[in-house]
């Protein structure tokens, strides 16, 4: 378990965001953006985060380009290619500052799986125990989702619906 | 057996590296639907194979039918949208 | 069992090879499009199969075959809506300069 194969992985990733923003045509952009979201997933799944990995897979590599794409063909605009004017010079110059800013604060976060870290020994255990006689769910993942966290959760499938049904009404196609 | 494994995995990301050359470079949109096409094989693969590393087939192994499922479900839409629109 | 699955990953990983180098190399959509659907395919099915013969009889393997059976079908088809796209668009197949 101790290879590091997020290396290619996040080279792959770094690459295909580059080209999504760099090419031409919304079509190829879109199709880009499907293939950097499951490079994504790939990742997640190596780092151990199946159920995050599965959830970025369908919903950013399938349902996101198939939105995408009706989104495009619903609205049918004229020109489908991008002409991207240079960036100003104050976001070259201040988005790599800020950049260097967070390596500079993820330095103190703790090495990924540390067994030393403050998650792992207090936050991990305590859930990992108490979870079941708490809840009587036998998924930890599942009680903490729905029973700590129940009206996060609630209020999180709201906004999903009504983004949902907004979406079916900008896309509706006029019979008339 | 693990180090077999893991050189396999290098050696498929390396393989999608070229697909995503062919992505990035392609002439027209068919050669960029291709190339996507061949990275999505190569993933499925992929994720079983982690799976099996990990020795926990049964969680990568949803990922990978899930994926392959939608993965149909889109890239017919793209050639759809493609095949009623024309070149772009 | 063990050097059964290990020759059937191998001989899958030649057959993805050759089909990275054909995306690469071919001169145009149709040509290429043989390289992505057909030796795709075989190396993906050669490599799955390995992988369910390392994995042992479970029910993992079941699901495994069912994904080799969904690759085995998805990705000629996929091909051929591409290629029909492509054909619809009005690009000619790629020929040799007459020299």
């Amino acid at each position: 378990m101790t290879f590091s194969f997020e290396i290619p992985l996040l080279l792959l990733l770094l690459v295909t965001a580059v080209g999504a923003v760099l090419v031409e045509d919304l079509i190829s952009a879109i199709l880009l953006l499907g293939s950097y979201s499951f490079f994504l997933a790939l990742v997640w799944a190596w780092l151990g985060a199946v159920d995050v990995a599965f959830v970025e897979a369908v919903v950013g590599a399938g349902l996101a380009t198939v939105l995408f794409l009706l989104t495009l063909f619903g609205t049918a605009p004229k020109v489908s290619r991008l002409r991207l004017p240079p960036p100003p010079m104050a976001a070259l110059v201040s988005l790599p500052l800020l950049g260097l800013l967070l390596l500079y604060a993820a330095n103190d976060l703790p090495q990924f799986g540390d067994p030393q870290s403050p998650p792992s020994t207090h936050i991990s255990p305590t859930y990992l125990e108490q979870s079941y006689q708490d809840t009587h769910t036998p998924n930890v993942v599942t009680s903490i989702l729905m029973d700590y966290r129940s009206l996060d959760t609630m209020i999180e499938t709201v906004v999903i619906f009504t983004a949902g049904i907004a979406c079916a009404l900008l896309l509706r196609r006029h019979s008339s | 057996m693990k180090t077999f494994f893991f050189l396999v995995l290098l050696v498929l990301a390396i393989l999608i590296g070229a697909y995503l050359y062919r992505v990035l470079q392609g002439p027209t949109i068919f050669d960029r639907l291709l190339g996507l096409n061949g990275i999505s094989t190569k993933a499925i693969i992929l994720l079983v194979l982690m799976g099996t590393v990990f020795e926990r087939v049964d969680m990568f192994i949803d990922i990978s039918t899930g994926y392959a499922l939608l993965n149909l479900v889109g890239a017919l839409a793209v050639a759809k949208y493609l095949e009623q629109k024309g070149l772009p | 069992m063990d050097i059964l699955s290990v020759l059937f990953i191998l001989a899958g990983l030649f057959f993805l090879i050759v089909a990275a180098i054909g995306v690469i190399r071919l001169p145009d959509v149709f040509s290429r499009a043989h390289a992505v659907s057909l030796t795709d395919s075989l190396g993906a099915f050669l490599m799955l199969v390995g992988l369910a013969l390392h994995e042992g009889l479970s029910k993992n393997n079941l699901k495994i075959i069912a994904v080799l059976a969904l690759l085995y079908i998805q990705n000629p088809v996929i091909t051929h809506a591409t290629i029909r796209a492509a054909l619809r668009a009005g690009l000619k197949p790629w020929r040799r300069r007459p020299s």
